[in-house]
């Protein structure tokens, strides 16, 4: 099993989202992350997707969604140069100056900041690689993280888009 | 279209794009739309008595004509209704357009009344549907959606249409064709891939064409056999391709898999090259262990679905291409290079097999009980050769499937892929209406026939007359075989004998109905039933316990065949 990324040009219409939805429902298989917002190409949306699986889950996934009416575009970036990007954002707890401190300095050292200040909490904040979330994520590990979202991968290819066809 | 009503949009697009038939019941959301149907000349509305008959019979009607068929049905339980049907249609490819009701666009989701959520109830299998807001984009609609179900590889495409879309007033006139950037409606033969399978064609010694349905779906029956004669390679079929090739070719080798010929299956194991084309290789053609599944073959899968490739059977050498395109391609190539090559021993094998398998239980009844084949039997003998058969699901289906002569395709229709009790009836309607000018049988099982006989109505009201043959065994015929064969005899809830009498049910109706209790009376009661011009049901009394045999038992392989003592060795 492996992490696959996929990514999608798709109608911006009522009912896509639960088509691709749908697809990976009724094979038992689980996204993991999923980004979907309008483009540059109007009318349309780029999703990104992310799922656990095998290389012939794969093919077929990506013969499945291609099937799909509203699906104009599928690209497999698992294996291309691309440009991968996560945010992630985590509230501390930091009652304590003390502590509040420490978990600012970590944050910076990290690559992350705060954002967010409150009387007994930090918002902190970092963009980056799925990989460099992940460790980011594991550093405050020791302290209270009261709450933590992820934005899901997003990601652009290096690679020419027009000239595939579907 | 500028100024006019949805549900005149709607009529005025299906009979521009050719819709002559509807099959459909009335309901509140849809009334705007019976309101135009009312004096519209041009539509046969053919009112059924419950809704899966309306999409079984539009089925039916599609398979039967190759053209789309179309079922309408009002929002709620008009549409759940038609699930089953839809769902029918879609797993064996038959294009179909399902449109339905739904509640007025300011009442979607409020739990209204009649409301149910069709969109996403049908959005699994149908190949793809819409949800029409606006009445100016009801024509493209329409026309897309046509586009989508009959081309590629067909399928069930439904429209859902509330209420005030059908009352409201066009304001442009949309007439622009109608393209989806996300569908390519034309699959192209890559000449190299049709030269690499003819190369191979070429050097097997043991050539086998294992034909589904797309060959009947692409019309590339004569292709097939002109392909197969060229090449001296047998032809097995899956339950849809019955009818591709004329079960009496010497080259033709039966169904295979799971209640497949015991020809079929030994070919499968036999042969040294596999060409599957139009098919899925589902579990009831492989049986359960795919090692088992021509393991000395070089196998090539052709299908117009990318998706079926390596799905359910890895392969040697896949293409993608439509049935007829690549069958007319490898008919060129393979004749270009053909010398007098067709391998002897192989060809002799062949004949055997199909000799052995194809005269079976073709002698003069001497049991005391109707056995099924016999009935079918005598249908091989009344029956012209463009006579078109349904069938219901279960030890009727199977018994038709090995034993009836089918000689052209679109002329044996069946559930294939759902398996669903109830298809036949409702599809021969549907079929009589496609081709009015020949006799339409639908070969069905006493709880098959059950569960639509309500669609009697239909028939006889909109005299639409078809012979149902009932193979009356008091019960669920292959379940209870199963529970025979693998469950000890303990014959759980599978015994349904006694009501109805289906004589008087049928007299019910104004059809006729005519008892066989003895093995002598079931020719005349044949004879009799396919001279009349009424609908006609003929109940056979068969032996409560008879099982269609072979079979592949549940977890076996293909050459793993049980209840082969009755057939001849081959």
């Amino acid at each position: 099993m492996q992490d696959y990324i996929i990514s999608m040009l798709v109608e911006n219409q009522p009912g896509v989202l639960a088509r691709i939805a749908g697809m990976f429902t009724r094979r038992d298989m689980n996204i993991t992350s999923l980004t979907v917002s309008p483009c540059e190409k109007e009318g349309k949306s780029r999703m990104t997707l992310t799922f656990r699986g095998d290389e012939r889950g794969l093919e077929s996934t990506l013969k499945q969604l291609n099937r799909l009416i509203e699906v104009v575009k599928v690209r497999n970036l698992s294996f291309e140069r691309a440009v991968y990007r996560d945010l992630c954002l985590v509230k501390v707890a930091t009652a304590d100056a003390s502590v509040r401190q420490e978990v600012i300095g970590l944050a910076e050292a990290a690559g992350g900041k705060a954002v967010g200040v409150g009387v007994d909490h930090l918002i902190l904040e970092r963009v980056g690689s799925p990989t460099k979330i992940d460790n980011f994520i594991s550093i405050f590990d020791k302290f209270e993280a009261e709450e933590l979202v992820r934005s899901g991968v997003i990601a652009l290819s290096f690679e020419d888009e027009s000239d595939e066809r579907k | 279209m500028k100024g006019k009503r949805g549900a005149e949009i709607l009529v005025e697009t299906l009979k521009k794009e050719g819709v002559t038939t509807i099959f459909g019941y009335p309901g509140g959301s849809v009334i705007e739309l019976y309101d135009v149907l009312y004096d519209e000349p041009s539509i046969n509305h053919v009112l059924v008595r419950h809704e899966q008959g309306a999409a079984h019979a539009a089925d039916g009607y599609a398979r039967a004509s190759g053209k789309i068929g179309v079922c309408l049905a009002t929002s709620g339980p008009g549409a759940m209704n038609l699930v089953t049907g839809l769902v029918t249609a879609a797993i064996d490819s038959s294009p179909v357009i399902a449109l339905t009701g739904q509640v007025s666009t300011d009442m979607l989701g409020k739990d209204a009344f009649q409301e149910a959520d069709t969109f996403n109830i049908t959005m699994p299998f149908v190949k793809h549907n819409f949800l029409v807001k606006d009445v100016n984009q009801l024509d493209s609609t329409i026309k897309g959606a046509i586009q989508i179900a009959s081309t590629r590889r067909k399928g069930v495409v439904l429209v859902d249409l509330p209420s005030n879309v059908l009352k409201e007033r066009a304001v442009s006139s949309s007439t622009q064709v109608v393209r989806f950037e996300g569908y390519n409606p034309n699959v192209k033969a890559n000449k190299f891939q049709i030269k690499r399978i003819a190369k191979a064609l070429l050097e097997a010694e043991r050539p086998l064409i294992l034909v589904g349905g797309g060959v009947i779906a692409s019309d590339a029956s004569k292709e097939l056999v002109a392909l197969a004669e060229l090449l001296g390679a047998g032809v097995v079929y899956t339950l849809m391709g019955k009818g591709s090739i004329p079960d009496t070719h010497p080259l033709c080798l039966g169904m295979t898999g799971m209640h497949g010929k015991i020809s079929a299956n030994k070919a499968i194991t036999e042969c040294d090259l596999l060409l599957a084309i139009g098919t899925r290789f589902s579990d009831r053609v492989t049986g359960w262990k795919l090692d088992r599944f021509a393991p000395n073959a070089y196998k090539i899968h052709v299908d117009i679905d990318s998706v079926e490739i390596n799905k359910n059977l890895e392969v040697d050498l896949p293409m993608v291409g439509d049935a007829r395109d690549v069958l007319k391609g490898l008919l060129i190539e393979v004749k270009k290079a053909i010398k007098d090559r067709k391998p002897k021993q192989w060809k002799n094998r062949i004949k055997e097999m199909h000799q052995v398998c194809n005269g079976c239980h073709e002698g003069e009844s001497e049991e005391k009980i109707i056995l099924p084949e016999k009935i079918i039997a005598e249908l091989n003998r009344l029956l012209p050769r463009d006579a078109i058969v349904t069938t219901e699901v279960g030890q009727c289906q199977m018994f038709a499937a090995h034993f009836l002569k089918t000689y052209n395709p679109r002329t044996f229709l069946s559930s294939g892929g759902l398996g669903t009790m109830g298809f036949g009836f409702p599809a021969a309607i549907g079929a009589k209406v496609a081709k009015p000018d020949k006799p339409v049988v639908d070969i069905a099982g006493d709880g098959s026939f059950t569960m639509v006989s309500q669609e009697l109505g239909t028939s006889v009201s909109n005299d639409i007359p078809v012979i149902v043959c009932i193979f009356n065994n008091g019960y669920l015929g292959m379940v209870r075989q199963w529970q025979e064969l693998f469950y000890g005899k303990r014959y759980s809830h599978t015994r349904i004998g006694g009501p109805p009498n289906f004589v008087k049910l049928a007299e019910a109706y104004g059809a006729r109905g005519i008892e066989v209790e003895k093995p002598n009376q079931v020719r005349d009661a044949l004879k009799n039933g396919l001279e009349s011009k009424q609908t006609t049901i003929i109940d056979f009394h068969i032996g409560g316990e008879t099982n269609i045999l072979p079979m592949i038992p549940p977890g076996g392989g293909i050459d793993e065949m049980i209840g082969v003592e009755r057939c001849r060795t081959i």
